[in-house]
């Protein structure tokens, strides 16, 4: 039998996914301590949340925090293009704007566990902070600043987690860790478990403005406080709009790894470069002051060949990131912790924190992601479907449950039905929609673990 | 039940002379008139093509059956109509 232990759970990382883990295993007894390497509040992008991120923050106690937090309420989402070629309809009911906007409302459709028609923009400096400080309400220890450079799983049963404080390396002993690491992807590179995505090689340039225009490019001008998705007359290219105050937007290019490269680096040319494709939206940037340098993300997507191990499982951007363009990320973050979450209070009161009870988590999770994964992939290769699917009463809440989050149960109907128009698609270079198919082509859905 | 094959390109003969042409050819439409190649059925065409056939026609065209062989001409629309009015029955 192993020795002492110091906590039952060390988490890696304080953001969104090991600060929800951190409260509900601190709320079901288990003792807990949360390494965060840096010191709140910290910058972090992906400041778009989904609905599905409410049932968790409802159950773990922290809605009332955020509410008081005064986050601009995110009531939909809407798409707008630079499309003026004239495309069939094929037969889709409900095109009120052609294929250039699109837009949803949450509260479409009913959602199970979610008792609001909104969800939040973040400031994530200030979101991430006040559920760190919320799971260190609930008992957990947090160690701020303290940074992990790896995990000793010499005994499979009492991994040692090595830690650095100050210039100090420190073991501390516990019965199982909880990868929250984010991109970092600490356990995934410590067993060399990490694959680049083939596809999604991309690339992410973006800052804060204030002052920005945000009804400029909205169709209806009472949308304006919903998150914009603006495709750029650029393959594969396009932009967020994400409102983080009453004044401020965040605004960020999304684009191939490739063309970004064409820039040399220079992130402030690529960027202007980038929306003049828009001239609307160059004019409306032009006229808002900027209030933060520019910040790149690269090396984009992956996904791990495994995301539990014994006495070991991955969490959020730990364990697969693919691409922002649904706002997925912290949700994934609150919902992969809350799967994980359960399989570890029964593991802990099992008294056993192998590897298969943690199957419950890996087999929603790859359920979840691969459904997230190929909706994502149907998007950037057929644009124009996504366009008429969420625009057809026929299809139109199916495709809001995927927009909502709502990806862990059965595989959603439109998926399927998109799939197979895909196909056909591909497959007859007649098809009158042939000549709209993007660059981008996944070769599977399935995730690697 | 399945429409005559008669009546049904007469009706979408009248449709696209009165509703689509600018104006009616001058040699007529033949149930071999190359629709697509002549740019008679061109985007917006096609678009209202489709909306007569599901709401006059009370025919559906999945958009897997949208192929340039299928929207050829009046003779393989008619054909394309009837398999799917079969299927459906």
């Amino acid at each position: 039998m192993s020795a002492d232990y110091d906590y039952d759970i060390g988490i890696i990382g304080g953001g969104p996914a090991g600060s929800t883990a951190a409260s509900y295993l601190a709320k079901a007894g288990l003792t807990v301590a949360v390494f965060e390497a840096e010191t709140f509040p910290r910058e972090h992008v992906g400041e778009s949340l989904v609905p599905a991120t409410t049932p968790v923050l409802i159950e773990i106690g922290a809605m009332d925090k955020v509410e008081a937090a005064g986050f601009p309420h995110k009531y939909g989402a809407a798409w707008t293009s630079a499309e003026d070629r004239n495309i069939d309809h094929l037969g889709f009911q409900g095109l009120d704007h052609d294929f250039r906007a699109a837009e949803v409302l949450f509260s479409e459709r009913d959602q199970a566990g979610v008792d609001r028609d909104y969800t939040f923009h973040v400031d994530r400096g200030r979101f991430d902070q006040i559920l760190l400080q919320h799971a260190e309400s609930l008992g957990a220890k947090v160690y701020h600043g303290v940074r992990v450079n790896r995990v000793d799983f010499t005994d499979r049963d009492r991994p040692v987690i090595q830690a650095k404080i100050g210039n100090q390396s420190v073991g501390v002993p516990v019965r199982m860790v909880v990868d929250a690491s984010g991109r970092r992807t600490m356990m995934g590179s410590q067993l060399k478990v990490k694959v680049p995505d083939p596809v999604f090689n991309q690339y992410a340039v973006h800052t804060w403005f204030d002052n920005f225009d945000r009804k400029a490019l909205a169709v209806n001008k009472k949308q304006a406080d919903y998150i914009f998705i603006h495709f750029l007359p650029l393959t594969d290219t396009w932009v967020w709009q994400i409102p983080i105050t009453d004044t401020i937007t965040s605004i960020g290019v999304v684009t191939q790894k490739s063309r970004f490269k064409e820039s040399k680096g220079d992130l402030e040319a690529f960027f202007w470069d980038s929306v003049g494709s828009r001239p609307e939206l160059l004019d409306a940037l032009k006229n808002a002051d900027r209030v933060k340098p520019f910040k790149s993300e690269g090396d984009y997507s992956y996904g791990l060949t495994k995301v539990a191990d014994d006495s070991l499982v991955m969490i959020g951007d730990a364990a697969r990131f693919v691409d922002p363009i649904f706002s997925s990320g912290v949700s994934v973050a609150l919902n992969s912790a809350r799967l994980a979450s359960t399989d570890i209070i029964a593991a802990f009161h099992a008294g056993d924190f192998r590897k298969d009870r943690f199957e419950g988590y890996v087999n929603t999770l790859r359920r979840g992601v691969s459904n997230w994964y190929e909706f994502i992939s149907i998007y950037y290769r057929l644009n124009i479907l996504f366009t008429a699917f969420v625009q057809d009463p026929r299809y139109r809440l199916d495709v809001l449950k995927m927009l909502q989050g709502d990806v862990y149960d059965d595989e959603p109907k439109a998926l399927a039905a998109m799939r197979e128009i895909v196909e056909a698609v591909e497959a007859d270079p007649t098809h009158l929609w042939h000549k709209y198919l993007g660059t981008l082509k996944a070769p599977t859905a399935a995730p690697g673990f | 039940m399945t429409p005559d094959r008669d009546t049904l390109i007469g009706q979408l003969i009248e449709f696209i002379q009165e509703q689509l042409l600018a104006e009616p050819t001058s040699q007529g439409l033949d149930p071999d008139t190359p629709l697509l190649e002549w740019g008679i059925l061109n985007s917006i065409n096609t678009a209202k093509l489709l909306t007569f056939i599901r709401e006059e026609l009370g025919v559906s065209v999945p958009p897997t059956h949208l192929t340039g062989g299928n929207f050829a001409d009046l003779n393989s629309i008619a054909d394309l109509l009837i398999t799917l009015t079969e299927a459906a029955a």
